[in-house]
């Protein structure tokens, strides 16, 4: 029996995968089925895939960015702090995203000039943005985790807006996707991204620039953290320092289980959209059955064990058949 | 040779920091400068300290943790259940250190035989731990902790709470332990080689799921004094300990890229990551400075260390090639390190003229 390549795509089990998911929810739940239900699900999980998107570009180039949780509480502050400043509330928008890809240049920079493993810097600049968050927070009187409210009504709005149909996170996220995709599959940046995790000293040999695309890499998961940061000030009408802090791993967990190997070096944006897809509905799917929702993300942590074990058993199994045909081969002769 | 007394004790640095840090607290009022300050911040970093020490272990194998928060959760609701049910104190947090020691030897037996890399394995624990805490306690805290448990981490002898004194002797045990014993270096060569420590006898896979283990054993130690300090059990207890555990150790030289670290700079880290609350709170200045100022001097330390790093590696590089570049430089030993920026490339270069 000849599978077609396509099915044989990692890619390809998650989307079956998501449709089982979504088929068992409805089967227990027809509520879960209803077009509405499933599409303004999304509001509550679809900034974590949207930082998931951009996260994939750094885990392919071998690195990692703790930090993106707390970028995200830092965007939502720094519109918080300006708003209440009397900024119009678009201007603070645009500024809180260029503070959010400021901290991801930040990031490439530190990680350029100490040559120190991404995960370390990554874990440092996270306290520094997050410790910067509380501290702005801190200063406009809104001290501890208290949040920034009373935004203008159109931005408030604006999680709420339809697009095509589709409810505007949603929108968003579809559209980044097939950016992404464009931009990791077909474009030289994207190329250049997966040569320097395969192989970051040929990267460097063969002239990619390296510092440039790593620079951008880290920028854009910044700016998504800080963009996801905005959706979620808007969804929920408030902006507070601690938006991120449990979008981290969830973000992570996505891209992992999207096929993205976390030594660097493959992977792939549309893996990383549906397997966030994945997890999120899990979420809201065990919600609606009536799973608490902590218990749902103890489930979403499982799966992620179980998926990536198969995946190394299945690797190690293959390997292993590989060698017994070699050396039946060579026994053959 | 200052920098290569740096180099060669990573813990002089953090030490030199916590020693700035006090003589700062001793400017704004002499009053602190006592004993007394220098055990409150003892008594307030306990949990980072036994934390730390499993960090540690498990960056010496060349691995990571970051499911340690969740264990922690996991112990300290275990032994919370088990004493409101009646059992005794010894029972019940025997119990939870034995759930913390299998919480760690899965996440080792993911990492080792699995070969699930580190971060994937225990990030998925982290989620799975913090689950069967909210399965245990059904989502409400735990109160009503006997007071027999809360007096575990009353001051005492010497000013010392009993937890206190057990966290010191962990401390010296285990430094020594790493520094000193087979087992103990057999960590560090596993993670430095892992191959290489298999070829010279070293079974690599039981030395990871041992580190592992025992890092799930201290982590679930961490919750018990944490139950004990606060008096009862909120779901969230541990979260986000990981990442402070992790950066104690990274502060006190401690590579996450496996073979170096000693645990009394982990131990400094700690510490220090302690100090910075308390002289907050010593110095009047809000709480939610901490984080900001940890994360600056923790991302100077990494990025000047790195540089030291990198400054060193070309030094030795130079001494390596010297005789390739330049015979008559190679004479003199005094501007080795003036040569040592000239970048390899050129050096090779030369030598492959020489040719």
């Amino acid at each position: 029996m000849k599978l077609h390549p396509a099915l044989k795509r990692w890619e390809s089990v998650l989307a079956l995968l998501l449709i089982a998911e979504i088929l068992l929810f409805g089967a227990i739940n027809p509520v879960f089925l209803q077009p509405s239900m499933l599409l303004y699900a999304t509001s509550d999980f679809i900034h974590v895939g949207i930082t998931a998107l951009a996260l994939t570009l750094v885990i392919i180039t071998g690195g990692i960015d703790l930090s993106l949780g707390s970028v995200m509480g830092l965007s939502a502050i720094t519109l918080g702090i300006l708003w209440v400043g009397g900024v119009d509330i678009w201007v603070a928008a645009v500024a809180a995203l260029a503070v959010g890809t400021l901290g991801g240049v930040f990031n490439a920079v530190a990680i350029h000039l100490s040559k120190v493993n991404p995960l370390v810097i990554t874990l440092g600049t996270g306290f520094l943005f997050g410790g910067a968050a509380l501290v702005l927070s801190g200063l406009a009187g809104a001290t501890g985790y208290e949040g920034i409210s009373n935004f203008d009504p159109a931005f408030v709005n604006l999680a709420n807006l339809e697009v095509l149909g589709l409810p505007l996170p949603f929108a968003l996220f579809l559209a980044l996707t097939v950016g992404f995709m464009a931009l990791l599959h077909r474009t030289r940046f994207g190329r250049y991204v997966y040569l320097i995790g395969q192989n970051p000293r040929a990267a460097a040999y063969a002239g990619t620039p390296v510092f440039r695309t790593l620079v951008v890499a880290y920028a854009l998961t910044s700016l998504m953290a800080a963009l996801s940061g905005l959706i979620l000030a808007s969804y929920f009408g408030s902006a507070r320092s601690d938006f991120g802090t449990t979008a981290l791993m969830p973000a992570i967990t996505a891209v992992v289980l999207g096929g993205t190997s976390i030594y660097g070096g493959s992977g792939t944006i549309l893996g990383t959209a549906r397997a966030a897809l994945l997890v999120g509905y899990l979420q809201t799917g065990l919600q609606l059955v009536g799973v608490s929702s902590h218990v749902s993300s103890a489930l979403s942590g499982g799966l992620l064990v179980i998926v990536v074990a198969l995946r190394s058993l299945s690797e190690m199994g293959r390997v292993w058949f590989q060698h017994r045909r070699v050396l039946r081969n060579v026994a053959a002769e | 040779m200052i920098i290569r007394f740096l180099q060669r004790h990573r813990e002089a640095s953090v030490a030199l920091i916590i020693v700035f840090l006090f003589a700062v607290l001793g400017l704004v009022d002499h009053s602190y400068l006592s004993l007394d300050t220098v055990l409150l911040v003892y008594g307030n970093s306990l949990i980072l300290f036994v934390l730390a020490i499993g960090a540690t272990m498990v960056m010496a194998t060349h691995g990571l943790d970051v499911s340690v928060g969740s264990i922690m959760g996991l112990a300290a609701v275990v032994a919370g259940l088990l004493m409101n049910a009646g059992w005794g104190l010894p029972a019940s947090i025997g119990a939870a250190l034995l759930v913390g020691l299998l919480c760690g030897l899965f996440n080792g037996v993911l990492v080792s035989l699995l070969k699930v890399s580190a971060i994937v394995a225990t990030l998925g624990t982290l989620g799975l731990y913090r689950g069967f805490v909210y399965l245990l306690s059904g989502g409400s805290w735990i109160e009503g902790l006997p007071e027999n448990f809360k007096a575990l981490t009353k001051a005492g002898s010497l000013g010392l709470s009993p937890v206190a004194w057990l966290v010191l002797v962990l401390l010296i045990v285990a430094h020594l332990g790493l520094r000193y014993t087979a087992f103990g270096r057999s960590m560090f060569a596993v993670g430095d080689n892992r191959e290489g420590a298999r070829l010279i006898g070293i079974r690599v896979n039981e030395v990871q799921i041992v580190a592992y283990g025992l890092n799930g054993l201290l982590a679930a130690l961490a919750g018990v004094i944490f139950a004990s300090q606060i008096g009862f059990i909120p779901n969230t207890a541990g979260t986000g300990m990981e990442m402070r555990a992790i950066a104690s150790s990274v502060l006190g030289g401690v590579s996450l890229l496996g073979g170096t670290g000693t645990v009394l700079g982990a131990a400094l880290g700690a510490y220090f990551m302690t100090s910075i609350d308390s002289v907050l709170v010593l110095l009047r200045l809000e709480a939610y400075w901490n984080d900001i100022i940890a994360g600056a001097i923790l991302l100077v330390v990494l990025i000047t260390d790195g540089k030291i790093r990198e400054a060193v590696d070309r030094l030795l590089r130079y001494q390596k090639y010297r005789k390739f570049i330049d015979p008559q430089a190679a004479a003199q030993h005094g501007d080795a390190a003036k040569a040592a920026t000239r970048p390899l490339k050129t050096a090779l270069e030369t030598s492959e003229a020489r040719k």
